[in-house]
């Protein structure tokens, strides 16, 4: 398929380090892309006749994972796709820390040492532009690759629509490729300590002053109500582009509010509007005087375990960040965790933002269609289903698995858990506008809360984010 | 008297240090025996267990990381890496001491400053290399990479104790015939021996635990005990405890080979007598 | 001597010998055997740094993931660096971390090594385990750090309550943050300067101590003027090697927090990861990167030839 690849071979051996031109080509970091392929269609195309999930037997396929639960449920069941299929999976886990570092290093080098990998809605919008990603698109509609029973429709619209796109900046995602599938999400909402909201005579707040004032009083009162050292509530504060997208882009979103604006392909960066300063100014307020003592050093394991530890009253992050802690036996506030959607926006808005551990295929693989059956079988109805209830796939990408009896029994232990997931899920999407350089954008905006938070000017900080943005993303 | 409160003096001070330096290692010991729900919660009172350590030895564990061979492949590749840099290393640095040649200086510096390349800058272009050479997720591209970590620390570190070395004795040696090959072997080497011994472990302990080179140049085959141990905070919640105990069961390699080399010190001791 | 893991008994025989041995021996044969002795070595490291001269190949281009067919831009990577104040302020950062990292774990390691040399019972049973937090991977020890210093459920503000200390948030401050990093990175690496300097230590020649003692030279004097010049060389190695180290430090930084608050703690090779892997802009990244090499380089080329001095010196104190 790839043309270049002797070439490619020739100038990479040690001993033709001297020949200047084909290099950037040939070792470069394989940014060349994948552009023969828009002659010649997708390898779809070559699947034809009945589908047969045995059509790809004696192939083997290598993954590459990352540390989770619900890669535990996967690998627990892989006898069961080898069984169907004839097909053996190879398999690499890597720490999550680490894991994009490992993919993202595999992907530019342009090797194909991975057929399908774990990624997020965000990646699509570094790896598809290049070229690193199959559009699956042509797999999912060719009835010779894909069986009937894989129903397309049963997936919740925003999270195939996620996965979906131009690959051009600033449009919008569920039009164009599908360059990711869903399998396991996260959603994000406010878990909270069930046992000091009844000591204090709290509920759950519906609103944003609420949320702000209820953080603050946690912070001021439980410690002197038998939970010593406990705060409001936990958020993350790292300077990482994960600091943005769950409890703070769902409030912000809920606030109406936009990373971009996009006008006829422009896109200009709108985190320094002045709803959205105001906003900013209260996120950084509603830390410092509720939320966690160091914040600015929060990733999703200080908050969760802080959830966990009795020292959070609440949580707004992922869910799974609370579940894992609300699970008999897990911490000393098992049991004592329950759910809620978290405050609404000021017209209403349950607008939530996610993450979506995704499922993409290698463009270079030369070995797609024995892949395409491992992402079938991987986001099917059957073993969604098992991981679900008998892994620890939490949040269902189905809905006819969030609609299984034996999982509603499985979730049900667990405090408003299931309400809180059918009130968001409609409203649960990405929220950001899709473009090439998110991850430097959103690490920069996490700074610029940092610096807000430490006591800057939030108009000046945002103002000085959102020109220094301009210049990037445009 | 006033020497006796100084000594005291001097043995607190040593404490305070020490006190620095090993409570973290205490702490992670501490952490490593606590149960998986007591993590965050308790501090020095609980019921101590050693589930941990049967998750990471990979007994009764859902885990999923083959951690004993990571084990076995950090061990592979970090003794074969200072192997091959003793091996190489050794004769460079005696010739850098003994020899003042043409340009002597700036081959000793360029050594030296490949060292100093930020590994990230490679990582890439390293990567695909590997990728075609075949020499991707294997020991022997392990074992040459982290030549970049062991060689420059052997050489530098081994010229300063041969450049302490009197030439005399190894001179003596030629007078009684002795070829110049003998008396490297036979005079010179042994008598830096505790320098070896010393500088072998500190490059061992730094090829052990390198990060970089195994998260991106392994996968399954050769992956390290360093890539391995971060396994546990991924996930669900952060096992702390299985990285604490996974931690300290790596420490134990380096350890052994420290207690060992101060066997052989005792022995390099006795050549030095002889010197003398 | 203490059969210790680092006693080095060959010193004192040679020290006491004359000048310097590299200069003693010019009538020994010359000729390709000692570069044949040493290209070996150069060839191997060299041979792996072959993707080196294609990173600073790739400065030229524009080369990013959203740039997949690169054009030529000459010097304007470096330019962009140069005039971005982020770059400055990074190299402030990383100077001041290295510095300061340094500097600590030099005067902390030679002192711990004479502490250790001098003293008698207590210092034979620490010596054995001076070296352990060497032994914890430095990716994990960070992170044990940042559990351990995490204010909510951490045990070191824990232990800090009873002082009234409890609140203390180590990392939320740009001097706290950058004071945490340097206090681990000393954690981990003062065995280091210590181990070397106290081998260091165990080599120095017995007689000018001696004369000294015959002359009623007091504590103070000694170590001025024999026990720091004579042991310099030794040391200095050590902080060459840490020094360069932690110019170009990473793991713990990233651990214990990733740059923040603000930019605070974004030193030149986070700047640089972010840029050429996070980022995906390969060519701008990769030029951070050789940018931190030069500095490196220079700043190693000084200490170096400083070295080089000092050995020469300290060969003619016992004199």
């Amino acid at each position: 398929m790839d043309m270049r690849v002797p070439d490619r071979r020739r100038f990479l051996t040690l001993t033709a380090a001297a020949s200047a031109t084909p290099l950037l080509s040939a070792c470069g970091a394989g940014f060349g892309g994948n552009e023969e392929r828009k002659g010649g269609g997708s390898a779809a195309d070559d699947v034809t006749g009945s589908f047969d999930w045995k059509k790809a037997r004696g192939r083997t396929v290598k993954a590459l994972l990352n540390k989770h639960p619900y890669t535990d449920a996967l690998i627990a069941d892989l006898k069961s796709f080898t069984e169907k299929t004839g097909i053996e999976v190879e398999y690499d886990v890597f720490p999550e820390d680490n894991y994009f570092d490992k993919l993202t290093v595999d992907l530019s080098s342009g090797r194909a040492s991975y057929d399908i990998f774990m990624l997020g809605a965000y990646m699509v919008w570094q790896y598809g532009p290049p070229g690193w990603l199959e559009d699956l698109g042509p797999w999912m509609s060719n009835s010779s690759a894909t069986g009937a029973e894989w129903d397309q429709g049963d997936f919740f619209p925003n999270l195939l629509q996620a996965g979906q796109w131009s690959l051009k900046a600033g449009a919008p995602l569920g039009q164009g490729g599908q360059y990711a599938l869903p399998w396991g999400w996260e959603t994000n909402v406010v878990a909270y300590n069930t046992e000091v909201f009844k000591k204090l005579g709290l509920r759950p707040a519906e609103t944003f002053d609420e949320l702000r004032e209820m953080s603050g009083a946690i912070k001021r009162r439980a410690p002197g109500a038998g939970f010593d050292g406990m705060y409001g509530v936990a958020v993350r504060g790292s300077r990482s582009w994960a600091t943005i997208h769950p409890g703070f882009m769902t409030m912000y979103s809920r606030y109406g509010l936009k990373d971009f604006t996009v006008d006829g392909g422009r896109i200009t960066p709108a985190m320094n509007s002045p709803e959205a300063v105001a906003f900013t100014r209260d996120w950084a307020e509603m830390v410092k005087k509720g939320g966690p003592p160091s914040w600015t050093s929060y990733t999703w394991y200080q908050c969760s375990s802080d959830l966990g530890a009795k020292k959070a009253g609440m949580l707004f992050d992922a869910d799974t960040a609370a579940y894992f802690q609300a699970v008999k036996g897990a911490s000393p506030a098992s049991g004592k965790i329950a759910f809620h959607p978290g405050p609404k926006g000021p017209d209403g808005s349950l607008a939530t933002n996610m993450w979506i551990w995704s499922l993409g295929m290698n463009a270079r693989s030369g070995n797609k269609h024995a892949a395409w059956l491992f992402l079938q079988w991987a986001t099917g109805k059957e073993h969604l289903r098992r991981a679900a209830v008998e892994g620890n796939h939490i949040d269902p990408v189905r809905r006819s698995v969030s609609q299984d009896g034996a999982y509603k029994d499985k979730m049900k232990g667990i405090e408003g858990f299931i309400e809180t997931f059918e009130t968001v899920v409609d409203q649960t999407k990405i929220q950001f506008t899709p473009q090439e350089q998110f991850f430097d954008a959103t690490t920069s905006w996490a700074a610029a809360l940092q610096e807000i938070y430490g006591g800057k000017n939030a108009t000046s900080v945002l103002n000085g984010l959102a020109g220094d943005l301009a210049s990037k993303v445009g | 008297m006033k020497r006796r409160l100084l000594a005291v003096a001097a043995d607190g001070a040593l404490i305070l240090y020490f006190v620095f330096a090993l409570f973290p290692v205490a702490w992670m010991i501490i952490l490593s025996l606590k149960p998986a729900n007591e993590l965050f919660s308790t501090y020095f009172s609980f019921t101590p267990t050693l589930d941990a350590y049967r998750t990471v030895l990979g007994a009764g564990s859902d885990e999923g990381v083959p951690f004993l061979r990571f084990f076995v492949n950090s061990l592979v590749v970090s003794l074969g890496a200072v192997g091959l840099s003793l091996v190489i290393g050794l004769p460079a640095a005696y010739a850098a001491a003994r020899w003042r040649f043409r340009g002597s200086e700036n081959l000793m510096f360029t050594l030296l400053s490949f060292r100093f390349a930020p590994e990230l800058t490679v990582i890439i272009p390293l990567f695909v290399l590997y990728q075609k050479l075949g020499l991707f997720d294997s020991y022997v591209g392990m074992v040459w990479v982290l030549q970049l970590v062991t060689l420059p620390l052997i050489v530098w570190i081994m010229r300063s104790y041969f450049s302490d070395l009197s030439p005399e004795l190894e001179q003596a040696a030629l007078l009684d015939g002795y070829t110049r090959k003998q008396a490297f072997f036979k005079v010179a080497l042994p008598l830096v021996g505790p320098g070896i011994a010393a500088v072998s472990l500190l490059a061992f302990i730094f090829a052990w635990n390198n990060f970089v080179f195994p998260l991106v140049l392994t996968s399954s085959e050769a992956q390290t005990v360093t890539v391995g141990a971060l396994s546990f905070l991924g996930g669900d919640r952060p096992k702390y405890n299985l990285t604490a105990a996974a931690a300290l069961v790596s420490v134990v390699p380096p350890l052994l080979l420290a207690l060992t080399i101060q066997r052989y010190l005792v022995r390099g001791l006795s050549f030095g007598a002889v010197k003398s | 001597m203490s059969p210790s893991l680092t006693g080095t008994g060959h010193g004192a025989a040679s020290r006491g010998g004359g000048g310097p041995p590299a200069r003693a021996v010019p009538h020994w044969r010359r000729g390709l055997r000692p570069y044949l002795l040493i290209v070996p070595a150069l060839l191997l490291t060299g041979g792996i740094l072959y993707p080196f001269g294609l990173g600073l190949y790739y400065t030229v281009f524009d080369f990013a993931a959203s740039k997949p067919q690169p054009d030529m831009v000459g010097p304007e990577n470096y330019r962009r660096i140069f005039t971005e104040s982020s770059f400055w302020e990074s190299a402030r950062v990383t100077v001041l971390y290295a510095v300061g990292a340094a500097a600590v774990e030099t005067v902390l390691g030679v002192g711990v090594a004479l502490l250790l040399h001098g003293s008698t019972r207590v210092g034979r049973v620490l010596e054995k385990i001076l070296i352990l937090p060497l032994m914890i991977a430095p990716v994990i020890a960070a992170i044990m750090w940042k559990l351990m210093l995490q204010p909510s459920v951490g045990v070191i503000n824990h232990l800090l309550e009873p002082f009234g200390m409890g609140g203390v948030q180590w990392t939320d401050t740009p001097a706290g943050a950058l004071l945490s990093s340097i206090a681990v990175d000393v954690w981990i690496y003062t065995p280091f300067v210590a181990i070397l300097a106290l081998a260091g230590l165990r080599s120095l020649p017995a007689s000018p101590f001696e004369a000294a003692a015959v002359d009623g030279a007091g504590w103070w004097f000694t170590f001025r003027k024999l026990t720091l010049p004579m042991l310099w060389p030794y040391v200095l190695v050590a902080v060459i090697f840490r020094f360069m180290d932690s110019l170009k430090v990473f793991d713990i930084i990233y651990a214990l927090t990733e740059g923040g608050p603000g930019d605070s703690t974004v030193v030149l090779q986070i700047r640089a990861y972010l840029e050429a892997i996070r980022f995906q802009r390969y060519s701008f990244g990769i030029s951070y990167m050789i940018v931190l090499w030069a500095v490196v380089y220079l700043v190693t080329m000084v200490l170096v030839r400083y070295l080089g001095k000092v050995q020469n010196r300290a060969a003619e104190v016992p004199k």
